[in-house]
């Protein structure tokens, strides 16, 4: 690792501005929340900061908080005790369940919400330190080279798919997203806060300079709410998703009165699938319904020469999980 | 067992109980016979050094300064630091640490806590875990400077001063460890997990630990000691004459189906490895563990082309920063590293050195793969070393490259050595690897029924989870390598012939080696950098291999093209087989790129031309059974194939076309091959689980099953041994073993014991040093209990005479006695036996492969100690099935760069990927090696791979032709 600086910071204004002071001095700057992603990074070189700004000693930002018409959870939650609270497994199974399926228990019991929703692409170009669009350069060398693990929907200029979990859960939540910055707060819908490369190449979400995410705001869950994470691995534990798939379902008996359906491991943000939710509202899920379900969630699928196989798999995820929510009691 | 294992461990004194420990006390005894070979000064002189070694690695300050943070290196100011306080197993302490040092490196390098270990440095593997606030995190993920405030608790304080905790005895007992590298990882998951759950289920302990990977796949015994008890049916319990013998209600799942063979005392019981407390506390010392006074480290740089030349190469920055010590290029190192290319699979000696056209340097020009050594820097410590790299500028003329073998064989193809791209064999010539028996046109010709089909296989790495280092040091003349090799005379001999020194001018040591997995009973490039830096900067200095370093600089299982024709009778009798092939080598030839498997059957008319063909990828290697598995799964899987078309069951198809006599005439010394089979298939319920109609069941979740079979090769050889007898009638045994993993130590331990008739703990080990052992044949082929044995028998028996007509020592005497035999088999094959039964399930929506079933026969002769060598065989198995699923070492064709290096990418086995993999033994005793013991490791690797193909394929109805069958491969053929 190049030389740097570890700063603690006591509390969000301060981690904001002493990350801002670095980069007028000239320096490179980033947060570190648990770590475990900007330390792989730094040590391959492939982000050099000269100023490491801790969130670890931040106090009160690894809490529940319910209010505001749901609960707040604040950034720095480490994504064992997200997966582990009682209260986010009995109305946000989905996200507990997102938070569950990440690496292992020694990567959950570092790796904040906050970190994992901003962890980096994982890419195996760009994380063998190939001069790739994330990494400063000026060409993708996934889309005519090894693409078995990247995006079949949204790709262009850069291929990668979203690389977190929790990302596809918060989304199908309809979260909130809290911003803190140099110029004070501000708030996205979690499905606003990542970004296409057509966007910004160099980048997965909104965050400016300096900019943290601080918390999450999910809405309480409305009756008859049930969600589920289904994430398909390369081995059994401890890969990122091939393809992953959020779904929550407000059901009313055996109708669906509301649906989210967002995916993970297709596309360089969490994949929406606005026609297959609009499909199941007001439907009985029947296995015909899933059947169209998974058929209309690929209908736009684009894949590149070695990722074809996301296709069918997509598909029979979808329909999958769709009708196994939708069973249970 | 458990009670005698408790017994030592309640003793308090674990670490004196056994006393070939680093720090032995041998310096105190006298003796009036050395070791043949031996000086006594050697002894005296080794030992002192030993201490050297230990007592620099221990704790660098102590935690009574805390009335200000003491000062772990001498602080250079342009470094920030940063003051934490830390409750370190227990005790808390100040610490001033530099942030950029990970918590990893403070507690290895400034605390002298080398249990911890570094497998990955990336999150990617466990090797680091420690608890955090009680809670396992990567250490090696983490900053120092962010533990401020924290507890932290590593293994070694996990013993309590009376004892082992029960986990670490349980650890043990379950023969946890293999060459435990991985162990105190896999043992601070389930510590953790035992606190808050007593009593976990498999599953519970699978989940907490599926943060460790274990290469050498020892996953089922890590389970079994955290949940207290074996995963598979003990078989055969009552049949078993061991079960009577005192070490029956073992931790071993391993079944003995032949009652025949005599019960002995040590032998054949099944036995915790002698120095489990060592690799259960963190006090195995690792060559990366080893630190010596005023040690410099020492980082390679490595070409980033696949082929160029280097135009120049300018190191004059790196040179003049602060800290470097020492730089090496191709301009001021020309050392060629022998063993590194052109011994076709032969053992490299001076011959071969003296003709070859094809050398490989130490530092090449052109580089011909990315990851060729460019440069080397020795600075005081890692991180300068790293900054120096990036300072040292290469010109490089880019050249074409080439990656795969048959485009190397292209007319047109870019030449990667003058003499073109089919590899040069020991006598430079360009030549395909033939054998061939009977004629085979012929036989196709006659053949009823004739068969086609191509097959390939990827590289594979090795992936030990101990990053390749070593240490290097001269005190004079003389040089001294510390290095994980688990070959010390052969390593010796290669260092000393490449730098032009005398045998007797080199020492290595190996006291603990984290996987071994083949190509490692040799030397390798680092030793020679390491000694060379050395002797620049005049310091030791200490070479350390990234992951990723290991994964591209290193080696691993050439892939391989197999085209295959086959004629039977319409019976389904075996006429004729043909297999023509590609082996990729890389640009250099390290070994013979072999592809066997032909001979396992009976066949009158085979041909088989195996061309290895230069590449510019990453340098193929011997790795566990060098040829077998690639091969095996290539020909198995075609004669499997073969038998479904011909409606046969394949099963019955092996049974009628097996081998019965070696290589079709040459009787074997004994022959279980088909009781292997035939037990196996009962185990199983091959009937119930084969399923006649491929790919048929309702459901996207499918099962099938597939089989392998083996006849693998257990040749005797020349190996050495000496024991000596003290006074005090301790019994130690010299050998040149190094516990790559197998429990070489434990096994020699067993045989002289037997041998000697004497208990267990009258015998001590010393080990994995050439200043201290005699020669040894190197862990390598599957060879070193059964040559290695043979010599301590003989040794003993030679001590036993001397006993009886001297007497036992008295006072400071001491009887000696050694032997050098080398046995030999006339006129026979001696060959070891084995079939695999797997059980997958394959879901083929998601194209998802999983193994639910695992059924391994072996005949390894006479097991000497059934615990390790159960663990051996599911050792193999698991790594068969990273193999079949996952493995490839994928590269960019854009670049010629490789993709999926490390851990993560290459998608090693873990916890969750392997089931319990139930090990049954048939024990025969053909009257040779020691106690009829055959050959064991390599075995359960050859034959998972092709159960495995073979079981897929059964599932789903179609042939999976390529490895690894992966996830797109499986959806692609049902597509
Ligand atoms: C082998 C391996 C397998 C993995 N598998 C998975 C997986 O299956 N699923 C998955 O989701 N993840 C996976 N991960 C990634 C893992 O989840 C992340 O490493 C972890 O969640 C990151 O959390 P952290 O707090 O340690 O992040 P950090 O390393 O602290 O931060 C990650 C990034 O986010 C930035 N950042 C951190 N906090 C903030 C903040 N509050 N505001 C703005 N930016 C911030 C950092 O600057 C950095 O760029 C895997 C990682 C490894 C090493
Ligand atoms: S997909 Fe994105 S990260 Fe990967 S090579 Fe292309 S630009 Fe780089
Ligand atoms: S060394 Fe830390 S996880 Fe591998
Ligand atoms: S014992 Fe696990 S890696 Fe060797």
């Amino acid at each position: 690792m190049k030389t740097f600086t570890n700063v603690n910071a006591r509390d969000l204004r301060q981690a904001v501005a002493r990350s801002a002071d670095a980069r007028q001095s000239g320096q490179a700057a980033s947060f570190a929340g648990g770590g475990s992603d900007l330390l792989a990074l730094m040590k391959e070189r492939i982000v050099r900061p000269d100023v490491i700004v801790s969130l670890k000693p931040i106090k009160g930002l690894d809490q529940l908080t319910p209010g505001g018409g749901g609960i707040t959870i604040g950034g720095l939650i480490t994504l064992d005790a997200l997966s582990r609270d009682a209260r986010i497994h009995r109305q946000y199974a989905v996200l507990a369940e997102a938070a569950a399926s990440v690496a292992t228990p020694q990567i959950r019991n570092v790796g904040t919400l906050a970190g994992n929703l901003c962890q980096r692409p994982w890419c195996w170009y760009y994380r063998n330190g190939f001069p790739c669009l994330k990494a400063g350069g000026s060409q993708c060398f996934s889309v005519s080279g090894e693409n078995q693990f990247h995006a079949i929907f949204g790709g262009g200029p850069s291929y990668i798919v979203h690389p977190s979990d929790t990302a596809p859960a918060l989304v199908a939540l309809d979260a909130t997203f809290r911003i803190v910055g140099p110029s004070g707060e501000r708030e996205v819908p979690a499905a606003d806060f990542f970004v296409l490369p057509r966007q910004n190449a160099a980048a997965e979400n909104v965050l400016a300079n300096d900019e943290l995410l601080a918390s999450v705001h999910v809405p309480t869950a409305a009756g008859g709410m049930r969600s589920m994470y289904e994430k398909v691995l390369d081995r059994e534990a401890w890969t990122h998703a091939v393809v992953s798939a959020a779904v929550v379902l407000r059901m009313d008996g055996q109708t669906c009165r509301d649906a989210r359906v967002v995916l993970g491991g297709v596309a360089p943000i969490p994949w929406r699938l606005p026609e297959v939710e609009r499909l199941l509202t007001g439907q009985r899920i029947t296995e015909e319904v899933a059947a169209r379900a998974g058929e209309l969630a690929v209908a736009g699928a684009r894949p590149l020469a070695k990722n074809g196989y996301k296709v069918p798999l997509t598909n029979a995820l979808v329909r999958r999980t769709v009708l196994e929510l939708a069973r249970r009691a | 067992m458990k009670n005698r294992l408790s017994l030592r461990v309640y003793n308090g004194t674990f670490r004196y109980r056994f006393p070939h420990f680093a720090g032995d006390t041998m310096s105190t005894r006298r003796r009036s016979t050395d070791p043949p070979g031996l000086s006594r000064r050697d002894f005296l002189e080794t030992t002192a050094a030993t201490v050297v070694v230990a007592a620099a690695a221990a704790p660098a300050i102590d935690g009574q300064a805390l009335a200000g943070a003491p000062t772990l290196v001498q602080p250079d100011p342009a470094v920030p630091r940063s003051a934490i306080r830390v409750t370190l197993n227990g005790t808390a302490r100040r610490l001033d640490v530099e942030d950029r040092w990970t918590l990893a490196e403070l507690l290895r390098d400034h605390l002298g806590l080398t249990g911890t270990k570094i497998g990955c440095d990336r999150g990617e593997c466990g090797a680091c875990t420690v608890l955090m606030d009680g809670k396992p995190v990567y250490s090696c993920s983490q900053l120092a400077a962010w533990a401020d405030g924290c507890s932290i608790e590593t293994v070694e304080g996990v013993a309590k001063k009376d004892g082992l905790e029960a986990l670490q005895r349980a650890f043990v007992a379950h023969d946890g460890p293999q060459c435990g590298f991985c162990t105190s990882g896999q043992l601070m998951s389930a510590l953790a997990l035992h606190r808050v759950n007593a009593r976990p289920t498999v599953e519970d302990a699978r989940a907490a630990m599926v943060g460790n990977l274990c290469r050498c796949g020892n996953y089922n015994r890590y389970v079994e000691a955290t949940v207290g008890h074996s995963l598979s049916p003990s078989r055969d319990a009552a049949a078993n004459p061991r079960s009577l013998g005192g070490g029956g209600q073992s931790a071993s799942p391993v079944a003995t189906a032949s009652a025949a063979l005599s019960l002995l005392h040590t032998v054949g019981h099944p036995t915790p490895k002698i120095d489990g407390v060592e690799r259960v506390t963190g006090q195995a010392t690792y060559t990366g563990d080893v630190k010596l006074p005023g040690m410099l480290y020492a980082r390679v740089l490595r070409s980033p082309h696949a082929h160029a030349r280097i135009r120049s190469i300018d190191v004059s920055k790196a040179r003049a920063m602060p800290g470097v010590k020492a730089v090496l290029t191709r301009e001021n190192c020309e050392v060629v590293w022998g063993a590194g290319a052109i011994a076709g699979g032969q053992q490299y000696n001076d011959d071969i050195k003296r003709i070859t056209k094809q050398r490989r340097y130490a530092f090449n020009n052109p580089v011909r793969f990315v990851g060729d050594p460019v440069a080397a820097v020795a600075a005081v410590n890692r991180h300068v070393a790293e900054e120096a790299l990036l300072q040292i500028l290469v010109d490089y003329e880019v050249l074409p490259f080439v990656l795969e073998p048959e485009e190397a064989l292209a007319p047109n193809a870019v030449k990667i050595w003058p003499e073109g791209n089919l590899a040069l064999n020991v006598r430079n010539e360009a030549q395909p690897n033939v054998q061939t028996r009977g004629n085979v046109g012929n036989g196709l010709a006659a053949a009823e029924r004739t068969f086609e089909d191509r097959f390939t296989t990827a590289f594979e790495h090795n992936a030990q989870m101990e990053p390749r280092v070593a240490v290097a040091t001269w005190e004079g003349e003389k040089l001294t390598v510390y290095t994980p090799t688990g070959g010390i005379a052969n390593c010796r001999h290669d260092i000393a012939r490449d730098l032009g020194l005398p045998d007797d001018r080199v020492r290595v040591v190996c006291q603990y080696m984290g996987g071994n997995f083949g190509n490692k009973n040799q030397n390798q490039d680092a030793d020679l950098i390491a000694a060379m830096l050395a002797k620049e900067a005049g310091a030791p200095v200490k070479l350390e291999l990234s992951r990723k370093e290991d994964f591209i600089g290193m080696h691993g299982r050439w892939p391989t093209i197999q085209y295959y024709t086959v004629g039977t009778t319409s019976a389904g009798t075996l006429q004729a087989i043909q297999l023509r092939a590609y082996s990729g080598m890389g640009p250099y030839r390290k070994n013979t790129g072999n592809i066997g498997g032909i001979d396992l059957y009976q066949c009158p008319n085979i041909e088989t031309v195996v061309t290895p063909v230069y590449t510019n990828k990453t340098v193929s290697g011997n790795l566990r059974g060098p040829e077998y598995p690639q091969g095996f799964y290539g020909i198995q899987s075609m004669m499997d194939d073969v038998a479904s078309k011909l409606k046969m069951d394949p099963v019955e198809f092996i049974l009628k076309n097996m081998t019965r006599l070696a290589r079709n005439e040459v009787p074997y010394t004994n022959y279980t091959l088909e009781e292997c089979i035939r037990r196996g298939a009962e185990i199983f319920e091959w009937k119930k689980r084969w399923r006649q109609d491929p790919g048929s069941g309702r459901g996207p979740v499918k099962r099938g099953a597939g089989v392998s079979f083996m006849a693998f090769r257990s040749e005797l050889g020349r190996s050495s041994a000496v024991i000596r007898l003290d006074a005090s009638g301790q019994y130690t045994v010299f050998v040149g073993v190094t516990d790559v993993g197998g429990g070489a130590k434990t096994t020699m331990a067993l045989i002289a014991a037997e041998a000697l008739g004497v208990p267990l703990s009258q015998v001590t080990v010393v080990w994995g040093d050439t200043d201290r052992c005699p020669y040894s044949v190197g862990e390598s082929g599957s060879r070193t209990t059964i040559m290695t044995g043979d010599a301590v028998i003989e040794a003993a028996r030679d001590l036993r005479k001397q006993i009886a007509e001297k007497g036992p020592p008295k006072g400071a005497e001491m009887l000696v006695a050694s032997a050098t035999p080398t046995p030999r088999v006339e006129g026979k094959v001696r060959s070891a036996f084995g079939a695999h039964f797997v059980e997958v399930e394959v879901d083929v929506e998601l194209g998802r492969a999983r193994v639910v079933k695992y059924v391994a026969v072996h005949d390894s002769g006479r097991i000497i100690n059934p615990l390790a060598a159960a663990s051996q065989i599911k050792g193999g198995a698991a790594m068969g099935i990273g193999m079949a699923l996952h493995e490839d070492l994928r590269y960019d064709r854009q670049t010629g760069r490789p993709l999926t290096t490390g851990f993560y990418y290459d998608r090693i086995p873990t916890h969750r990927d392997v089931p319990d993999i139930e090990v049954v033994f048939i024990e025969s005793d053909d009257g040779l090696g020691p106690y009829g013991a055959k050959s064991v490791g390599e075995s359960g690797k050859a034959l998972s791979p092709a159960a495995i193909a073979n079981a897929v394929s059964n599932a789903i109805g179609r042939r999976m032709k390529d490895l690894p069958i992966t996830r797109d491969r499986i959806l692609g053929a049902l597509a």
